[in-house]
């Protein structure tokens, strides 16, 4: 007999007439570690949810080790042996990092007083099981955001779960702790717990996966064994077609100097850059969470004043005080957090594409022109497939991936000669993926000068021409198309 | 935790400041006006204070919890009202009390479900309440004077334990009592996790609203003690009552360190608050500075106190980045 | 499907005039319309009074200065804020205008420094909020307690009277049998109206109240436009001042008391709501005319002044909470 510690049976799941999971079964056996993958709003998330109590299930049922449960918050569920890590940091930032591990489960006499010394004692334990040195007396505020999602983790592990659900885990995390919870994970496996782990990195995928399950459109397209199936098999799944190549070829001519970057610094962020830009090329800023690339781009569209440094535009120097002088001399900046930094949710695609260049919108006394306007909403809305082809549906309610697309299309209406684009492809699922891609690509043909920050290697060496390795603010090398992983590792982690 | 260690972690958090400007400012009262360290206008200086600052150590958890709770204004002479009116009609004192104090929790208790169910900020909701209370209490004592308390109910405000007003030493044993709670109860700490980062609640399983509930109500019914103690210090009740409380209350826990955003502040830091704004309050009486002067110091106050903690402490975070426009905004 | 705005129409229009006709009448401000036109045949039946030709010229006449108010008030809740102060700057800037004025100050020169000095309160405010980045509800709450407690310094809490002729014309006057004040309302109405919705620079404003930093990121100005919009407000809480102490004759440190929360209201009954990013200056002008109806209503039907106050608030309440369920369903489609 097989033991299965989960069972998912006919799990369905609504938000009012949004169908979001349709009909799940899936069997987790114990000690696994068990994958799900999918697209950005194929359900991966929300089914964990309703694994770790957040939320209830529409229809169906879960059955934990034999008994079907029925969990109405997450409080059951963390009681009945699951443990969810988010991906988004849920710590109190006032509090230290024992009160955060042990919230709500705080060692307590009769009267409901904390016993701190008990507390302290019990996280100190925790951490050194990891392998991690914190005090728990510091402030969670004061910690790293690496350190923050250990601290994340140490809570699950602190609840002695007997599934432990990862969201995103590596999404925070530089190399070194990022090896830390592989033998975090390698260790909970040969201690019987059983992992679930919700990952955008295949690669990270198929190294610590026992089986993979693939989610498409809310439905469970299948599962298989990681050793018995590839990439490819999966991102068909994941897609529902054959993708043809996920990045565009690379430039065939390289053509004039058209941007560079001299002295760039700002204390304890960046210091020392310098970089040329030249038409028809991608350049890859590379490196880990934290190394300041996001910091340096911010700074060349004028978000963040550096502290030294010139830009040179075309062979003539340009002063970028704010994001306005950047857009006026051809600067876009992509920001790496859609939702928060780079979207108006609550508004029109068509009030979204033109959001960074009313401007260009208006007439000379400063009133809007609605055709012109309409015009260009369509014109991208086609040009990049955006869907739903509707100009006046809700950005909120379009997918990662057509956000993103309509992040793109913001800023390539404001004509630009450089484009920097952070995390191009972040929670985006592989299909649009590769469109914007092959937009990129056609991009820089166009002579437009394009630098990608990304945190995916494989992104990194797919689509760019030349590489920039950051580490710790400083750029540690300039690799060749040819880079591996492995070199550019090395140069990230000098 | 040691005394020591007490008094370290009360002035470490952000104190340090307060408590050299109180020092000083005691210090140049002393001075220049003698009188003012004279044991019986310390007792004025109290005295003067005592709602804002029972008030105050419920408004610290509702500031921590990241809400704000303007209804105070009303419910404070709202109690004193109705309680006269108990009293008129001879329900005794114990009942009355004890009505007007349920009465009290009620409000809280709206204000609590509001915000629970209307995902409206509190200000907008808390200010709603105000305004619904303040047009209730007219309609109640038609702008007249509610008189005719009798003399056992004196001992609210007026009486002594142990020499020392009741008030004051109501005051004191709430206050220590808070901050024990607030600092080591398991059931107090949610708060923190509440206002820092609501996830952080959520996903430990706290139940988020029935504790809103619990610290909206609780701030009622200190607002609404307090109107009891002014009723019964003025053996009267009237609406013209805790005009303007709110902002004096929000000050002081401002002032104290707590952040309006939530997650941030103590009941060791209120106090502190409380004492300053005591003592400035005392001023204007050993002054002599006429009562208008007050609303203006007081609001110009708030904005120093808000400006300080806000922007000052931005800063010290030393991102290099100034705080995102989205916190700021409804 | 949620009700729209006209602004969002206008900026979303698509072709095809009957359809355009069809978006038009399902727009929030017909409804109110709607409203507005049942709410007068309830009053004309129900209260003698009504429907006479001096009664409705006061009530237009006395939704001057809320109007005014509440014009400011939706351009700062459009763009995210509040203005809690605009009933206190109201006050002062009252005060300040008839102290002058009996000072000697000519008329002219008296209602220029009154402006100025609503307009800089309002630059105060401004500053706080968009340069410090402060809470808006504390900036101006405190804002608030600042200017009326010096309207009541300056005055001792006395009137100020005994204005001259060539002021009480502002607010007393008649331009071709119309009252001055009328003119006024009406053309900033449909100034304001029309510049929100079709003028680049404050088209911007929907962007910021949506989601600022996007905005900054998107090469707009926030800090100044936020700074715009209080700057704005205070001017036109000055304005008011001018008009109300003008009609009224005298000044007085009370005046524009609760101010802030009848504009709250009509702006949100309007459209605009308390997360920013929205608002309709025909709307809010709708809305100030309900509330105006509905106090009119209490005045002839001889309601007790006290109960107004508890009414005043329960539609707070009601707009509140329409607003939070609009906006919660708007929120429940993105799941």
């Amino acid at each position: 007999m097989i033991n299965y510690i989960l069972k998912i049976e006919g799990i369905s799941k609504h938000f009012f007439a949004n169908k979001v999971l349709d009909d799940i079964n899936l069997k987790i056996k114990k000690g696994e570690v068990h994958a799900v993958v999918g697209e950005n709003g194929a359900g991966k998330s929300t089914l964990m949810k309703i694994i770790g109590g957040i939320y209830t299930s529409s229809e169906g049922k879960i059955i934990l080790d034999g008994c079907e449960v029925n969990f109405l918050s997450p409080q059951d569920a963390i009681n009945s042996g699951i443990s969810i890590v988010h991906q988004e940091l849920s710590l109190a930032p006032k509090l230290n990092v024992a009160q955060n591990i042990f919230s709500h489960r705080e060692p307590v006499n009769k009267l409901g007083f904390i016993k701190w010394a008990e507390l302290r004692y019990k996280t100190r334990q925790i951490l050194k099981h990891i392998g991690i040195d914190i005090d728990p007396s510091n402030l969670v505020a004061d910690l790293s955001v690496g350190m923050q999602q250990i601290v994340e983790i140490a809570k699950a592990l602190s609840q002695n779960a007997k599934i432990i659900i990862f969201d995103e885990p590596t999404s925070a995390l530089s190399g070194k702790e990022v090896n830390l919870l592989y033998q975090v994970i390698n260790d909970l496996k040969s201690k019987g717990v059983t992992i679930i782990f919700i990952s955008h990195k295949l690669t990270e995928v198929f190294k610590i996966s026992d089986k993979i399950s693939v989610l498409r459109d809310g439905k469970l397209i299948g599962t298989r064994k990681t050793k018995e199936t590839s990439i490819e098999e999966i991102i068909k799944m994941m897609v529902g077609r054959e993708l043809g190549n996920l990045y565009p070829d690379k430039s065939s001519h390289i053509g004039e100097k058209i941007f560079s970057v001299k002295g760039f610094s700002r204390k304890a962020e960046f210091e020392g850059i310098e970089f040329d830009l030249y038409k028809g090329e991608i350049l890859g800023f590379a490196g880990l969470v934290g190394s300041g690339r996001t910091e340096v781009a911010r700074s060349i569209f004028g978000a963040e004043k550096p502290e030294f440094g010139e830009v040179m535009l075309e062979g003539k120097k340009v002063e970028i005080k704010s994001p306005w002088d950047a857009i006026k001399n051809g600067i876009c900046y992509l920001t790496e957090d859609r939702k928060s930094w780079g979207l108006f949710l609550e508004k029109t695609l068509r009030q979204n594409i033109i959001a960074a260049s009313i401007n260009k919108f208006v007439n000379k006394r400063g009133f809007l022109k609605n055709r012109k306007i309409e015009e260009r909403a369509k014109y991208f809305i086609d040009y990049l497939n955006i869907k739903p082809a509707d100009d006046k549906s809700l950005i909120l309610n379009l997918s990662g991936g057509n956000q993103q697309k309509t992040l793109l299309a913001q800023w390539l209406n404001t004509e630009p000669k450089i484009l920097i684009a952070d995390e191009p492809t972040r929670g985006v699922d592989v299909g649009a993926k590769a469109e914007i891609h092959k937009h990129l690509r056609k991009l820089v043909e166009s002579g437009v000068g394009v630098i990608i920050i990304s945190s995916e290697l494989p992104e990194i060496i797919g689509l760019c021409d030349r590489i920039a390795v950051f580490n710790e603010g400083k750029i540690t090398g300039i690799l060749e198309k040819d880079a591996t992983q492995e070199e550019i590792m090395k140069y990230a982690t000098l | 935790m040691g005394l020591n260690e007490k008094f370290r972690t009360i002035t470490k958090v952000n104190n340090l400041g307060l408590l050299t400007t109180i020092v000083l400012v005691i210090i140049g009262m002393g001075i220049f006006f003698p009188r003012f360290l004279l044991p019986i206008n310390i007792e004025i200086l109290a005295m003067g204070f005592v709602q804002e600052a029972i008030m105050a150590l419920g408004m610290t958890l509702i500031i921590i919890s990241a809400g704000i709770d303007l209804s105070i204004a009303g419910v404070m002479p709202f109690s004193a009202i109705m309680v006269g009116i108990f009293l008129n009609n001879n329900f005794g004192i114990t009942v009355s009390i004890l009505l007007a104090l349920l009465l009290s929790a009620l409000v809280g208790f709206v204000n609590a479900q509001m915000i629970n169910h209307l995902k409206v900020h509190p200000f907008i909701c808390t200010l709603a309440t105000l305004t619904t209370l303040r047009g209730i209490n007219l309609v109640i004592t038609k702008g007249e004077t509610v008189a005719g308390f009798p003399p056992a109910f004196y001992f609210f405000g007026q009486g002594r334990v142990f020499g020392i007003p009741f008030p004051i030493l109501l005051f004191a044993v709430m206050a220590i009592v808070f901050a024990h709670l607030l600092k080591n109860h398991k059931y107090f700490q949610q708060v923190y996790f509440i206002g820092g980062n609501i996830n952080s609640a959520r996903y430990s399983g706290i139940n988020i609203d029935r504790f809103i509930i619990f610290i909206y109500v609780l701030n009622s019914i200190l607002a609404g003690i307090a109107g009891i103690i002014t009723a019964s210090q003025y053996i009267s009740a009237n609406t013209g009552f805790g005009i303007g409380i709110e902002l004096r209350v929000i000050t002081v826990v401002i002032i104290g360190g707590a952040s309006l955003s939530g997650g941030k502040g103590t009941i060791g830091g209120t106090i502190l608050g409380i004492l300053f704004l005591a003592i400035i309050n005392n001023t204007f009486v050993q002054t002599g500075a006429p009562t208008y002067w007050q609303e203006v110091v007081y609001g110009s106050m708030l904005l120093i106190a808000v400006f300080l903690e806000e922007y000052i402490g931005v800063k010290r975070k030393g991102t290099g980045v100034l705080k995102r426009w989205r916190e700021f905004m409804l | 499907m949620e009700q729209k705005n006209t602004s969002q129409l206008i900026i979303n229009s698509s072709n095809g005039h009957l359809s355009r006709l069809k978006e038009i009448l399902s727009t929030r401000e017909i409804g109110l319309l709607l409203i507005i036109f049942v709410t007068s045949i309830l009053l004309s039946i129900f209260c003698e009074n009504f429907l006479t030709f001096s009664n409705l010229t006061s009530i237009a006449i006395g939704m001057n200065y809320d109007v005014l108010i509440a014009l400011g008030m939706t351009l700062v809740l459009l763009l995210g804020g509040i203005d809690l102060s605009v009933g206190s700057i109201l006050g002062l800037t009252g005060i300040i205008t008839t102290m002058l004025l009996q000072a000697g100050v000519s008329v002219l020169f008296a209602v220029i420094l009154g402006l100025l000095s609503g307009t800089f309160l309002g630059f105060i405010n401004g500053i706080f909020i968009a340069k410090f980045r402060i809470n808006p509800f504390i900036v101006t709450l405190g804002m608030m307690a600042i200017a009326r407690g010096l309207s009541v310094v300056l005055t001792s809490g006395y009137f100020v009277s005994k204005l001259p002729e060539g002021y009480l014309i502002i607010g007393q006057g008649k331009f071709l049998g119309i009252p001055n004040p009328l003119y006024v309302m009406v053309l900033f109405v449909i100034l304001f109206d029309y510049l929100l919705r079709k003028w680049g620079p404050f088209y911007k404003a929907f962007y910021i109240g949506t989601n600022p930093d996007a905005a900054e990121l998107s090469g707009i100005n926030v800090s100044l436009i936020v700074l715009a919009g209080y700057v704005i407000s205070g001017f036109l809480s000055g304005l008011a001042a001018i008009f109300m102490t003008s009609r009224l004759a005298m000044g007085y440190a009370q005046f524009g008391l609760g101010a802030e929360l009848k504009a709250i209201c009509s702006a949100i009954i309007g459209g605009a709501s308390m997360g920013g990013g929205e608002g309709s200056i025909i709307g809010t002008f709708l809305g100030v005319i309900l509330l105006a109806l509905i106090n009119n209503g209490f005045v002839l039907l001889n309601l007790s002044i006290y109960w107004q106050g508890v009414i005043n608030g329960l539609i707070l309440v009601i707009a509140i909470t329409v607003d939070a369920i609009r906006r919660a369903r708007k929120g429940e489609s993105r799941a």
